[in-house]
């Protein structure tokens, strides 16, 4: 098992080895979707926000 | 890279040699065949002009495939090539040729890789009736799909709205207009005031333009033969996800109030899931551009909306360039934002290749 804090609510994420870089995991606590930046350390960032745009 | 010796550069030969050739819809057969001879150039696999027309080229023999579908047609209206600032000026620039000029040149950069075929698709009728990427929908069934159009390197684009066209209908006995009868006119007029109010009511609680429906009234037209005068409008919408045919019936239906109208065309919304190993890959590559990926979803429509539910894998859209300028008369492309995509993209792939190879045997939808 791998273990961080949720950059947003500080809650602790564990997560198997399993887990995978750019994985988008949802915080059990606060619900904010994180984006698994780096592996070795485990690290969690924000994950990006989907905004809208005009255009193709 | 300033200058005009940037014309020449062998990074941009892809790029400048589509620009050069105006390809307005229905007239792509000149860019088609020259991208063609410039895939095999580069060394990939093979490449042909399928039988719609679409430049297609591929690299490698798979099992899995990675479809990479740009569109080589753009709207009219040519706007000669230029560089001026280290900016290329010329129709297509972002819509959508340097997308596809930074798939061929990233595929060439990757080559073949084990276990996995890289296809380049150049479709003909995009800004039309998408008669190249229809061609396209029983002949393929790649396990990605990724979308070229301009979404600026460091953004993802996930999803685009529907769209349909509507003609509506309203016809009258001519009666002198002394005798306050509604006219055909005035019938149309309060069909689409009747619209309106529907969309409002339909648009509540819905904060966000992706998931609202928008109505736009595009033509209006009267006649009359004598005896009978007719009042007809088109009318465009732009379609949530979620809103399928019979509800947009209903709604049409109900404006109605008698008088005629007929869909002409109907593309539904489109949304593509974000937790997929191709969209990591991307995060991945462009954090290792040193950019901040953000997702995007589009009010317009693409190949993505005809492509993506017919073969059901992970999809998104990537491309550089702003679609601000999408169809404007100031289309240009930032040459060293080409430059970065194409190495996004060549990182995306060789992390795609990977991924394909630890998993050999899933669906990865």
């Amino acid at each position: 098992m791998m273990s961080t804090h949720c950059p947003e609510c500080e809650a602790l994420i564990e997560v198997n080895e399993e887990v995978q870089l750019g994985e988008i995991l949802v915080c059990p606590d606060c619900g904010v979707d994180l984006e698994v930046t780096a592996l070795e350390p485990f690290t969690l960032e924000l994950a990006p926000m989907e905004a809208e745009d005009w255009g193709e | 890279m300033e200058g005009e010796g940037i014309l020449q550069a062998t990074r941009l030969t892809t790029l400048v040699g589509l620009l050069e050739r105006y390809s307005p819809t229905g007239n792509e057969a000149e860019a088609v065949a020259w991208l063609v001879g410039r895939m095999r150039a580069l060394g990939f696999t093979g490449a042909r002009v399928d039988e719609i027309g679409n430049a297609v080229g591929w690299m490698g023999a798979g099992p899995y495939q990675v479809l990479l579908l740009g569109h080589i047609d753009t709207v009219p209206g040519e706007i000669p090539l230029r560089l001026e600032a280290g900016r290329l000026y010329a129709r297509g620039a972002v819509d959508a040729k340097g997308p596809l000029a930074a798939f061929v040149d990233a595929v060439a950069q990757v080559g073949e890789m084990p276990g996995v075929q890289w296809v380049v698709i150049g479709a003909v009728g995009e800004e039309g009736d998408s008669r190249g990427a229809r061609f396209l929908l029983p002949h393929y069934r790649p396990q990605m799909l990724i979308i070229g159009e301009p979404s600026g390197w460091e953004r993802l684009t996930l999803g685009y709205k529907g769209s349909a066209w509507v003609q509506v209908t309203a016809r009258r006995t001519l009666a002198h207009t002394a005798a306050l009868a509604e006219s055909a006119c005035e019938a149309a007029v309060a069909f689409w005031e009747r619209l309106k109010q529907a969309v409002l009511t339909f648009n509540q609680g819905r904060s966000g333009i992706f998931d609202q429906l928008l109505a736009t009234l595009r033509q209006m037209h009267s006649d009359s033969n004598g005896f009978e005068e007719r009042a007809q409008l088109q009318i465009g919408l732009r379609l949530p996800p979620g809103l399928e045919r019979p509800e947009l019936e209903a709604l049409l239906t109900a404006a109605a109030n008698g008088d005629t109208w007929l869909i002409e065309d109907f593309i539904p919304a489109y949304r593509a899931e974000k937790n997929t190993p191709l969209v990591r890959a991307f995060l991945a590559a462009i954090r290792a551009q040193g950019g901040r990926p953000s997702f995007t979803l589009k009010s317009g429509t693409s190949d993505m909306n005809l492509a993506a539910p017919a073969w059901g894998c992970p999809t998104l859209a990537y491309g550089p360039g702003d679609s601000s300028l999408d169809h404007t008369p100031y289309e240009h492309i930032e040459v060293e934002e080409y430059l970065k995509a194409v190495e996004v993209l060549s990182h995306a792939l060789r992390g795609l290749a990977s991924i394909f190879n630890d998993h050999s045997g899933n669906n990865f939808a």
